[in-house]
């Protein structure tokens, strides 16, 4: 017998976040290292034990091994308890066949056994690749105070961001009359976050009609929500004030690091919890000259940081610069290179006097400029140069 | 597969010789570089050597020690049928010294699967290999093992032994707190022992009254018992007085001595608090420093050591100082030579300094203004 629980977060974390090209070559998008010492699925994980939400099921595809590492037991989240926490739940053979997950719905479809055991009265849905800090339990309660089968949690956007998004068009109760999938002419500036709460007794019944509809592309946005609200469904936006961002992009993705060392930006890392590697405290020698920048442990800096992540391990040598750029797990910039604006993946090596990425006020037509990718355990030779915007697939040399 | 030796590790002895470090706590809960507690390096030391029991003896002041080890998760020392063991006093025995502690935990030791046991102080910092010790033990079909290290005995040592050894590392002759100022073989606080010898011997010591360990179950027994010595050639701190203290925190700015340590084959494991990273704000100078995570830096650090969670506000100036955990610095105070316990505050503008060879100490939970 599995403990009842009134509520079970389902974690999409299948996609392979093409947009992010190299940096998810060889693992999922939440996987992906951010801010300092994270990786992007830190944050759903650690809202939903912050909002008590103790089972948790985290729906895997693409590239899983360091998601499912990563993950493991869910210790570090204290998601590991005798018969809830979190699972990694992959697609799997049965007895009528076997089948990937071919959309959002239809990963949650077949993993219907695995709500039912809990028996809970609500379903979370949440993305593996937004960061932001969320009290779910409150949106629950609005859920179950408007007797919604299903709310779907809103941020403001500015009115010229809005075609970007999937807009939501409510009453003045909330209750959602149209959905708008970035619409040329928004009517309003409610931007879906991706984040739902459904009645699972409700979901259950929609997630089996949609996956015996053959036309449908068993998505939850495309599909299950429209389907929903076309029967007649309740369904209400929840407007959530505070930072929110999708990082499916290298802008978005960086913008969002940049965002932490912004003392302005309301997002405080305190209750994130992530793995933590056994490394000593960070090391900043005697040439050492940092601001306005962010040092996991493990590092060694002798060099000069400016509005910079260096995530744990990383090595800045003598005369080294790096001024905006995000230097992932145990990469090492050696003496005198320069990086700039750029990301650099785990484990790559900028040898002496290689320059990575370029200043925006350098470039007089901004279209050239952008932030520069280096791929994770790739070397870029002795000064060797990478431009801006580039994505480096392959070793670099001169 | 685990190994055929347990530990057992003594977390109050020598605790003496630095008092305002050990007030509140026991010497293996003093923290250490940074971001790390005196037993961080022995709990490590012995689960990176294969070691899958270990008792950690304590008599008092235990709560940070308890707080800290918690079930032993950290270093992979909590498992199904192994662990770790924390073995406070019990009844009315007394655990005064560590012949009556070992003899108080007979049944513990009689029960364990390893036939062989290594015993240890807390009151060092280093990255030992004793699985290799153990192969030494074995090879020379030795009844006890001495670790030492070629040295001058530290200042203020508490009656330290020193051994002569033949070319085939058998003591030829034990003294306890010789009067000497030259390099020798001093005993580095571990020990490997057959399980069944050492009850004998400990039995042996209580019915006879003679309570001292190192003079009567070791020195006495030279010439009645192979014993060996096995030398410790790497870098080690030994913690004897608070000056010690200062002194070999600051030997980790020395980038061999750090590569040594914290060794990536053999990392030292401590508690995980899920602090940030460490975050530099715009008006930071921090230069030769060792730095945790969760700290906020917005003044000059230099020469320094910070643990977690320490806060230097903008125009402070802190050199040649060790911060410890959650501290706070106020806006352009000034600190020279100064060791700050955890959970303190001080004010703005305050000025403190000692001097490199008398550092000041401020105790724990204390605000100064």
């Amino acid at each position: 017998m599995y403990p009842k629980q009134e509520v079970v977060a389902m974690l999409l974390a299948g996609g392979q976040g093409s947009r992010l090209g190299v940096l998810t070559k060889k693992l999922a998008k939440p996987a992906v290292p951010f801010g300092g010492k994270y990786r992007i699925i830190d944050f759903p994980l650690s809202n939903c034990i912050n909002s008590g939400i103790e089972a948790v099921g985290v729906l895997t595809q693409y590239q899983p091994l360091l998601l499912n590492e990563y993950i493991g037991n869910g210790q570090p989240w204290d998601l590991d308890g005798m018969q809830t926490g979190v699972t990694c739940l992959s697609p799997y053979q049965a007895v009528d066949g076997a089948d990937w997950y071919s959309g959002t719905a239809n990963a949650i479809y077949q993993n219907i056994n695995f709500i039912d055991r809990y028996s809970p009265e609500y379903v979370v849905i949440l993305s593996g690749d937004h960061i932001y800090k969320m009290d779910y339990a409150d949106m629950i309660k609005a859920h179950k105070k408007n007797n919604a089968a299903c709310t779907i949690a809103v941020i403001d956007v500015s009115i010229e961001e809005a075609s970007r998004f999937g807009i939501l068009n409510t009453y003045e109760n909330g209750e959602i009359y149209e959905f708008d999938e970035k619409p040329e002419h928004p009517k309003s500036t409610n931007a879906s976050m991706g984040i739902y709460v459904f009645t699972w007794e409700k979901l259950r019944k929609y997630l089996i009609d949609d996956e015996n509809n053959k036309d449908s592309d068993h998505d939850f946005g495309k599909n299950v929500l429209p389907l929903m609200l076309n029967s007649g469904e309740r369904m209400f936006a929840y407007n959530f004030e505070g930072y929110w961002k999708d990082v499916g992009t290298i802008d978005s993705l960086w913008d969002a690091n940049m965002d932490i060392l912004n003392p302005r930006v309301p997002l405080d890392l305190k209750g994130i919890y992530s793995r933590n590697p056994m490394l000593p405290p960070q090391y900043l020698g005697e040439n050492a000259e940092i601001q306005n920048s962010l040092i996991a442990d493990g590092c060694e800096v002798d060099g000069k940081l400016e509005f910079s992540i260096l995530f744990s391990g990383v090595k800045v040598g003598k005369g080294a610069e790096i001024n905006s750029s995000i230097i992932m797990p145990g990469a090492v910039i050696e003496e005198g290179a320069k990086v700039n604006y750029a990301i650099i993946s785990e484990n790559a090596v900028i040898e002496k006097g290689a320059v990575v990425g370029g200043i925006p006020e350098d470039f007089p037509n901004r279209d050239d400029w952008g932030v520069a990718v280096v791929g994770d355990g790739l070397r870029v030779a002795q000064g060797a140069h990478v431009a801006p915007k580039a994505m480096i697939y392959e070793d670099v040399e001169v | 597969m685990g190994i055929n030796l347990a530990g057992i590790i003594f977390a109050n002895l020598y605790e003496d010789n630095i008092p305002e470090l050990t007030a509140k706590r026991t010497i293996a809960s003093v923290p250490f570089g940074g971001k790390y507690r005196l037993i961080d390096f022995t709990l490590s030391n012995m689960s990176n050597s294969g070691i899958n029991n270990v008792a950690l003896l304590t008599r008092k002041n235990f709560h940070s020690l308890m707080d800290h080890v918690g079930t032993g998760f950290a270093w992979d020392l909590s498992k199904r049928r192994s662990g770790l063991a924390l073995l406070p006093p019990y009844g009315n025995h007394s655990f005064a010294n560590r012949i009556e502690s070992l003899y108080h935990i007979h049944g513990y030791i009689e029960n364990l699967r390893e036939e062989y046991l290594l015993l240890s102080a807390s009151d060092s910092v280093a990255n030992i290999d004793y699985q290799k010790m153990f192969e030494f033990h074995l090879k020379n079909e030795a009844d006890i093992t001495i670790l030492y290290k070629n040295r001058v005995i530290p200042e203020n040592t508490q009656s330290p032994i020193v051994v002569s050894t033949d070319e085939t590392g058998l003591i030829t002759q034990m003294l306890v707190d010789p009067d000497t100022t030259e390099v020798c073989k001093v005993s580095a606080g571990s020990i490997i022992i057959g399980r069944d010898l050492l009850l004998k011997l400990v039995r042996e010591c209580i019915s006879r009254n003679t309570l001292s360990f190192k003079r009567h179950l070791l020195q006495n027994n030279v010439g009645n018992l192979k014993m060996y010595g096995y030398e410790f050639e790497g870098h080690m701190s030994v913690i004897t007085s608070l000056n010690s203290y200062y002194k070999e925190n600051m030997k980790l700015m020395n980038p061999e001595v750090r590569a040594e340590l914290f060794n990536p084959l053999r990392p030292i494991y401590t508690k995980v608090r899920d602090d940030a990273p460490c975050r530099y704000g715009l008006t930071s100078k921090v230069k030769g420093s060792l730095v945790s995570q969760g700290c906020v830096i917005d003044g000059e650090v230099d020469s320094s050591i910070l643990s977690k969670g320490v806060q230097i506000g903008k125009g402070a100036v802190v050199r040649n100082c060790i911060i410890m955990q959650d501290t706070v610095i106020g806006e352009g105070a000034n600190l020279e030579y100064v060791i700050i316990d955890k959970d303190c505050t001080v004010g703005d503008n305050v000025k403190l300094s000692g001097s490199e060879s008398y550092p000041m100490y401020i105790s724990k939970q204390s605000t100064v203004n």
